[in-house]
């Protein structure tokens, strides 16, 4: 007697929907500079490119609304990369927080 | 104050005497001031901030105690060589962004020190003997910031050779 394979049944694709609520994302932050009169617009602009690879024109832009709008938000982030920028804002010692996303 | 020489290593400057002095000099005297408290956040009132506050200022501090370090390194042997017309100042990058975090911070902390006044104009900044100090320490990084800065853009920095 021939053996009868089994019919494999494969199961139905279920595209899986987020299920959980917004308060539940894992919080982001975030990146703000704040003018201050004694920082160089020129320091400022290199840092900006320095630490987020940005060309001259968008550390500029960036640097520009801190000084004419009192802050520019840099980067929205995780908790813990909002953090390292902040860091590593603060070492060059611009005035940069990290502020709650929502 | 210009460069001389760039590399995939880094950079030449060329400074002359009295530049080359003034910029050693202010080397030798950071960090000019205590630490200064820093923030984190300005609005959020998550517990984690206080920890995360913490955190940050034992960082700078820790950070400053290398460039401490690294401020005594730049004046070492080898840096600052004496030419005929000036100084020959060789940086790597690693070097240049730590040079300029030091000037920078000599000249913020000299602007802490004069009471962080929202006008920097010299005919009404100074007050007394001590402001002028701290006046003129924070031009003079001021200066170096940005000649640095505009050398290595190889913008033309007027007035300055």
């Amino acid at each position: 007697m021939p053996s009868v394979l089994e019919p494999i049944t494969i199961p139905k694709r279920t595209d899986k929907k987020e299920t959980r609520s917004k308060g539940q994302f894992a919080p982001t932050y975030y990146v703000v500079c704040w003018n201050d009169p004694v920082n160089l617009m020129v320091y400022v602009t290199h840092v900006f490119m320095k630490l987020f690879g940005w060309e001259r024109q968008k550390a500029e832009k960036h640097m520009m609304e801190v000084h004419e709008k009192g802050k520019s938000v840099l980067v929205r982030e995780g908790a813990e990369k909002a953090e390292f920028y902040v860091h590593q804002l603060q070492n060059y010692k611009l005035q940069a927080t990290m502020e709650p996303a929502e | 104050m210009k460069m001389a020489r760039q590399n995939k290593d880094g950079w030449q400057y060329h400074l002359n005497q009295r530049e080359a002095s003034c910029l050693r000099s202010l080397l030798q005297q950071f960090p000019i001031t205590a630490n200064v408290p820093a923030r984190i956040s300005r609005t959020d009132a998550d517990p984690k901030t206080v920890e995360r506050e913490k955190l940050l200022n034992e960082s700078l501090a820790e950070h400053r105690k290398e460039l401490k370090k690294q401020a005594a390194n730049l004046l070492g042997a080898g840096k600052f060589k004496r030419g005929e017309s000036g100084c020959l100042l060789t940086l790597n990058p690693e070097e240049r962004e730590i040079l300029l975090q030091i000037l920078n911070d000599i000249r913020i902390g000299s602007w802490h020190v004069l009471g962080e006044p929202e006008e920097l104009d010299p005919e009404t900044s100074p007050q007394t003997v001590k402001d002028l100090v701290f006046y003129n320490l924070m031009n003079l990084a001021g200066y170096f910031e940005a000649a640095f800065l505009h050398a290595f853009s190889s913008d033309p920095y007027p007035g300055h050779d």
